[in-house]
């Protein structure tokens, strides 16, 4: 059975605003791991200001697409890639691409929590004093700022200069969604955020995500659809390497156009 | 027990009583086992003090703050006596040199080896490849099973004489700033020197170490550094680093032990300085170790036998630094360990 828009919880798609940085777009994204191609020619769009949440069975290569788009094989020998990957206009793997301030510019956050073995403060405000965002005399301000926004200040106000490991999972993710943030991304790329997270954690965290759509392009992978429905204005399937089908989100949960994509859904796929 | 083995025989899974006292003997040979390396610290700690206090109690506190050490006239008939003790005449026992030569060079070869080991390692395991790894390995395993006699004669012979020419000129500048530094550079035998073998000596203990240490640091925690768009530098500095803090803490401590008590290199490159404190770090010096191999030949031929006991007297300083500072090393770790960071768990 196709679970019905409404009982999905599918919020209208908005609209996007011009302050919302620059979309990505894939054409013909091939990736190989050694001898094997693990993503076969992918063409999908990442719309500006928009919330695209990436779906697919478990294997299918949805991590595999989103760490490409933050040339984040690059350390990993034996990947190949191939086609185009464009933020705004620029080709992410052009020679000429500062990987620094590439990745600067597209955030992103891990299926766990990986806060930093510093203190809570570093943990926030490291990257931004290395990329050279924040002076010194900036930081108590602008990292009061960013907890605030994730919602986290009144947790830690007390604690900021010890080690983010006593927080709990949930409140160490919002760290680390805290440090993406401060180093003002113009895309944000989630790993299945909530994957680890209890229900208040997970809800916390989608209604920032939300929020976020007004500034920056957000892409989620998740395999809670729920989620999906709840989030997305966008989604695309993945299938075994393959994008089977790219719809609005609303279109989308109200049936699926593409027979696989709707075998996925109903679950007799993955 | 017999209690015991009657319910394991009445399980029917085949124990019978001869089992049981198979089980029962290795039992008692693993205890055995496990006790042996206590029983052996603690002969020879008893054997060390037992030989070492007529030195102990003729030198006292002289022991501690005198720079003389000396046996004495081995043939003259008068004797020297000092709290109720005989010794031969002029007889001194005062370790201070080598007690500070024994920390200063060994302090000195840590500060020298615990950089180089994990800035070498940091650098080969995040930027040389992965199938060149097992020959790195090999290659330090190899500097590791060098015997210390070649590093004396490669030292001596070579490698002294190189950085006296020229290292430590360019160093002796520096002694403007740090007079301990300040020359005259001598020939290349001496505090510096031997650091420096030292060094080269416990590098592999620490880089092995450090070695398996990075790897244990979880890939997720470095991207997350990696994918803010941090160097493989500041990702080190940031992330593997203080993971592994502790364990680098703990390896210095086992390549320390191993400089303090190093013997046959020392012996070669010290210069071999007694009865004095080094003037710099050029300067000769002795350690325990070394002093002792070089001094037990003439100490045997002493008729009153208190050579020996003074050679005594120092190795058991040199157990009981050896002791403290793997002690000390502990002390820290916990503390660490303990403190704001849980470092070494993964996330
Ligand atoms: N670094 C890598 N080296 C080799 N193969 C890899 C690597 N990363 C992913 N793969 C392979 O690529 C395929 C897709 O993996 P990917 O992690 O992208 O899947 P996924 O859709 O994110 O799955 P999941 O939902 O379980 O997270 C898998 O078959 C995986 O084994
Ligand atoms: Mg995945």
């Amino acid at each position: 059975m196709v679970a019905s828009a409404a009982a999905l919880g599918v919020r209208p798609a908005t609209h996007a605003t011009q302050t919302a940085g620059p979309g990505m777009t894939v054409e013909d994204l091939r990736v190989r791991f050694d001898a094997r191609e693990v993503l076969h020619g992918i063409s999908a769009a990442f719309a500006r200001g928009r919330i695209t949440a990436l779906i697919g069975p478990t294997g299918c290569g949805k991590t595999t697409l989103l760490r490409s788009l933050n040339r984040l094989h690059d350390g990993r020998p034996g990947a190949r890639i191939s086609g185009r990957v464009r933020l705004g206009e620029e080709d992410v793997y052009d020679a000429r691409t500062n990987v620094r301030e590439l990745r600067r510019r597209i955030g992103m956050l891990f299926q766990r929590p990986n806060p930093f073995p510093q203190s809570i403060r570093e943990n926030v405000a490291l990257a931004a004093r290395i990329h050279g965002l924040w002076s010194r005399a900036e930081v108590p301000e602008r990292t009061e700022k960013v907890l605030r926004e994730v919602g986290l200040w009144d947790a830690v106000r007390d604690r900021l200069s010890s080690a983010p490991f006593a927080l709990s999972g949930g409140q160490q993710q919002l760290l680390c969604l805290a440090r993406a943030l401060a180093v003002e991304p113009e895309v944000l790329l989630l790993d299945e955020p909530t994957s680890s997270l209890d229900p208040g954690s997970m809800s916390r965290i989608e209604e920032l995500i939300a929020a976020l759509r007004e500034r920056m392009t957000v892409i989620i992978v998740t395999h809670n659809l729920q989620q999906a429905a709840r989030v997305a204005d966008e989604v695309c399937v993945l299938l075994d390497g393959s994008l089977v089908e790219q719809a609005p989100a609303a279109a989308f949960f109200r049936g699926p156009s593409d027979e696989r994509s709707r075998a996925y859904v109903e679950g007799r796929i993955g | 027990m017999r209690l015991r083995l009657r319910q394991r025989s009445s399980t029917g899974l085949g124990a019978d009583d001869d089992l049981s006292r198979t089980d029962r003997v290795v039992r008692a040979l693993l205890l055995l086992t496990a006790l042996i390396p206590v029983l052996a610290l603690l002969f020879l700690a008893a054997e060390m003090v037992n030989s070492a206090v007529p030195a102990l109690v003729y030198a006292g506190g002289d022991l501690f703050t005198q720079q003389l050490f000396t046996f004495g006239n081995l043939y003259a008939t008068a004797e020297t006596v000092s709290h109720g003790i005989h010794a031969p005449l002029g007889a001194a026992y005062g370790a201070l040199p080598f007690i500070v030569g024994t920390l200063l060079s060994s302090a000195i070869a840590l500060a020298i080896a615990v950089p180089i080991s994990v800035g070498a390692v940091l650098a080969l395991v995040e930027r040389v490849p992965r199938r060149f790894q097992p020959a790195l390995s090999v290659f330090l395993e190899l500097l590791a099973g060098i015997p210390s006699v070649a590093y004396g004669f490669w030292g001596i012979l070579y490698f002294g004489p190189a950085l006296a020419q020229h290292l430590y000129p360019a160093l002796s500048r520096l002694g403007v700033v740090l007079p301990f530094m300040r020359g005259p550079v001598g020939a290349g035998e001496g505090l510096l020197t031997a650091a420096v073998i030292l060094a080269v000596m416990i590098i592999p203990i620490i880089a092995a170490t450090t070695r398996e240490l990075v790897r244990t640091v979880p890939v997720l925690a470095k991207e997350g550094a990696v994918a803010l768009g941090m160097t493989p530098y500041e990702t080190a500095r940031t992330v593997t680093l203080p993971f592994i803090r502790n364990g680098i803490l703990a390896a210095s401590v086992l390549g320390w032990a191993r400089a303090l008590g190093e013997t046959m290199a020392v012996l070669m490159i010290s210069g071999d300085l007694l009865n004095a404190l080094p003037a710099n770090i050029y300067s000769p010096f002795s350690t325990i170790a070394a002093t002792i191999v070089d001094l037990l030949d003439s100490a045997l031929t002493d008729p009153t036998g208190m050579a020996v006991h003074a050679l005594a007297a120092i190795g058991l300083i040199l157990l009981a630094i050896t002791l403290a500072t793997n002690l000390a090393g502990r002390v820290i770790i916990r503390r660490v360990t303990t403190g704001v960071l849980p470092v070494g768990r993964g996330i």
